[in-house]
């Protein structure tokens, strides 16, 4: 029993713990998270419904993992306060007084004779190491002056304000898990939409794209106002990378996309016979609009953004993007239809149209306009904070663990004849040959008091 | 000269002095190691130029597609190994170093990385692009180092457990100490580069700090095991054979997360 206690209190179960959450996130990289039933069936046959049931398909998020994690933040606590106590003992309750013997079997060590006696011998070694900025604490029993300079204390809890960073990030993550909200808002432009849980609402004043001179995109962005209790109260234009911030709630720039439920759209017609003849018909899908002097009725059955070919030739649409608007045109004399066919924005000469009989029109899709709208994400995060503060403590203990080493130095001044007999030991976990130089330099300094 | 003219020369730079020390390896003369420190010296100097020339051309950072990237990583490399050599003086590391060096150029200069500087899409176009990408690098550029320095390591420990010595006086727990300096720096530097800096800008640009996305969790694996590498040194005092091969896998790891990630998974870090 003592023996499990040991273990779950060790280093070791870290060490054993840091080698399974890193097996289980290589396993999360490899499957595929989050996806439906059906897409494990096909990938993985039999094994998929266990993969789920295991809950590897949504790994991160598993109790198993989850727990892991719980488990190495608890196992952290524990390692840490087993090496924090001693260690504050050791700062603010240190034994100052030592034996010369002890402090010989220190690694780095010097001993030297001063022909003045030890009160005098103190004072010289300590403004040695006053100039070095060591602070000193010191003792006198049973005729010999010890003394116990250190600087850079802080360096010793780098890793205990590591772990206590690493902690607090753990627990920010927690309640982000817990609490926070996050939620996406499709807005047209001019449309008001409550915030959830939130007592204001926002509205989409203006959505634009900005486009480079080579067509690719530079930027999306959305005019927002924040209205609260009827009156607008705030106003800002976020784009990506530029989020609003109002009552805790992050308003952020996460997407776009047309509404094709009804394109506006535009359709010329030309006559081949006649060259100066232009007409220019404004559609809706289902919309019908006359051509008078052809007694002919115009209408849009269908209209796809990105026209493809499916396998079974059927038409559909490839994305929601309008990478290759297409309408379906019927035309229609009286009762009788006398073409139909799809005419392509951008591909006008790629335009069929099938009719009983020859007609010496021709259909262009000029144009089309469909409301865009901006898709806003929503979050409301408190772990947000606990993150950053967990952040900032973990690289302030990096920088203290490895950069701001402790060093410590003890003497012992003892009495013969008038004279001092002075031991002196160093210790430094770290930047060891940079100690010693220091070392070296305030022994040789102290040496040359008379 | 343009961008393309300096990226040349550097390599060219970069192969003498691989050249230079790889003669130092089997002559075993300081001078020829001199002369290779110097070339790499005079490389980086003419690689930043580069870089320069890359980011007043593009108007952004050097570092948004593969070719880029991998300039970026070939130099910050070239940075971490002169400052290690300069202040331990590893001078047989260089050989084997810049290999990886020359490697990671050979790549970015070939024909399959497209090298136009295309316009910076939405995501990118932020100053946590300048902090998260180079200081991460910067960070990956030292696991590189201690990589080398621990093969190093165990070749010669095999060779000094034979009862060989090792020739100019590099030894094995030199080799050692080195690689934990290499880490010591390399460490920090990713935390703050890849993991504060990545969640800092994935909040600020994507709406939530860390999503798991394939890229995020290497980074944390390639955390975890430098943190194992730490923890297994300095509280359980595995120094030597083990700690090296952790290095080395460490190394590997980062090399995925870099790498590998970006061609064999998918995730929202899709950019180069």
């Amino acid at each position: 029993m003592r023996a499990v206690i040991k273990f779950l209190t060790s280093v070791r179960l870290a060490i054993v713990l840091l080698i399974l959450i890193i097996c289980s996130s290589i396993l999360g990289t490899l499957i595929p998270q989050g996806r439906s039933a059906e897409e494990y069936l096909v990938r993985y046959g039999q094994l998929g419904g266990l993969l789920q049931r295991l809950q590897f398909t949504r790994l991160y998020q598993s109790f198993w993992y989850v727990g892991l994690l719980v488990f190495f933040g608890l196992n952290i606590i524990i390692c840490t306060l087993t090496r924090l106590m001693p260690k504050i003992r050791r700062v603010f309750r240190p034994l100052v007084d030592a034996d010369s013997k002890n402090i010989q079997a220190l690694k780095i060590k010097e001993k030297f004779r001063l022909t003045i006696e030890p009160g005098a011998a103190k004072e010289a070694v300590k403004k040695e190491l006053v100039r070095r900025r060591y602070k000193i604490k010191e003792s006198t029993s049973e005729g010999r002056i010890s003394l116990l300079a250190r600087k850079r204390v802080l360096g010793w809890f780098g890793s205990d304000i590591v772990h206590l960073g690493l902690l607090v990030i753990l627990t920010g993550g927690v309640v982000t898990g817990l609490f926070g909200l996050k939620q996406s808002l499709s807005f047209t432009e001019n449309q008001t939409l409550p915030v959830p849980r939130a007592d204001f609402s926002i509205r989409l004043d203006k959505f634009t794209t900005e486009y480079y001179p080579n067509g690719s995109v530079r930027d999306w962005k959305s005019d927002l106002t924040v209205i609260e209790a009827g009156q607008s109260v705030h106003q800002k234009t976020i784009e990506v990378n530029h989020p609003l911030t109002y009552k805790g709630y992050v308003f952020y720039q996460s997407g776009y996309g047309w509404d094709w439920q009804s394109p506006a759209l535009e359709v010329w017609v030309k006559k081949s016979s006649d060259p100066a003849y232009l007409r220019k018909l404004s559609l809706k899908v289902g919309e019908k609009s006359v051509l008078e002097e052809e007694s002919l009725q115009v209408t849009v059955v269908r209209f796809l953004p990105d026209f493809v070919l499916d396998e079974n030739r059927q038409p559909g649409t490839r994305s929601l993007e309008p990478n290759n608007p297409a309408a379906f045109i019927e035309g229609w004399n009286g009762g009788e239809k006398v073409f139909s066919g799809w005419i392509f924005a951008k591909f006008p000469d790629f335009s069929r149209l099938h009719g009983a009989k020859e007609t010496e029109l021709s259909f262009e899709l000029k144009d089309i306009k469909a409301p865009q709208y901006s898709v806003i994400q929503i979050s409301k995060d408190l772990g947000v904070p606990l993150i950053w503060a967990g952040c900032s403590l973990l690289m302030a203990g990096l920088f203290l663990a490895f950069y701001w080493p402790t060093r410590e130095v003890r003497l012992v001044i003892e009495e013969s004849g008038g004279k001092s007999e002075v031991t002196a030991g160093g210790i430094s976990a770290k930047s060891q040959e940079a100690f010693m130089k220091e070392f070296s330099d305030i022994m040789s300094a102290a040496r040359k008091t008379r | 000269m343009s961008e393309a003219t300096f990226f040349l020369l550097t390599f060219i730079l970069y192969i003498l002095a691989a050249a230079f020390y790889f003669v130092f390896l089997f002559s075993k003369k300081e001078g020829s190691a001199k002369a290779g420190f110097m070339l790499a010296f005079l490389g980086l100097l003419l690689h930043t130029l580069a870089l320069i020339l890359r980011t007043v051309e593009s108007g952004h950072a050097p570092f948004t597609n593969m070719y880029e990237s991998l300039s970026f990583l070939a130099w910050s490399s070239i940075l971490a190994y002169l400052i290690i050599e300069w202040k331990y003086r590893v001078r047989r590391a260089g050989a084997y170093f810049l290999l990886i060096v020359i490697a990671l150029m050979a790549l970015a200069s070939s024909p399959l990385m497209p090298k136009e500087a295309a316009p910076l899409v939405p995501a990118l176009q932020s100053y946590w692009l300048w902090l998260h990408v180079s200081v991460t690098l910067l960070g990956e550029a030292f696991f590189a180092v201690a990589f080398i320095t621990s093969i190093m390591y165990l070749r010669a420990e095999a060779r000094e457990r034979k009862g060989r010595a090792t020739p100019t006086g590099l030894s094995a727990q030199r080799l050692d100490a080195i690689s934990y300096r290499a880490v010591s720096v390399g460490f920090p530097l990713f935390t703050l580069g890849a993991l504060v800096f990545g969640m800092v800008w994935a909040h600020k640009a994507w709406g939530s700090y860390w999503s798991w996305d394939p890229k995020e969790v290497w980074s944390l694996i390639t955390w975890f095991v430098f943190a194992l590498y730490l923890h297994t040194r300095i509280i359980m005092g595995w120094k030597g054979r083990r700690s090296a091969v952790i290095a080395v896998i460490g190394f590997l790891a980062a090399l995925f997360t870099y790498f590998g990630v970006n061609y064999l998974l998918s995730g929202l870090h899709s950019y180069v």
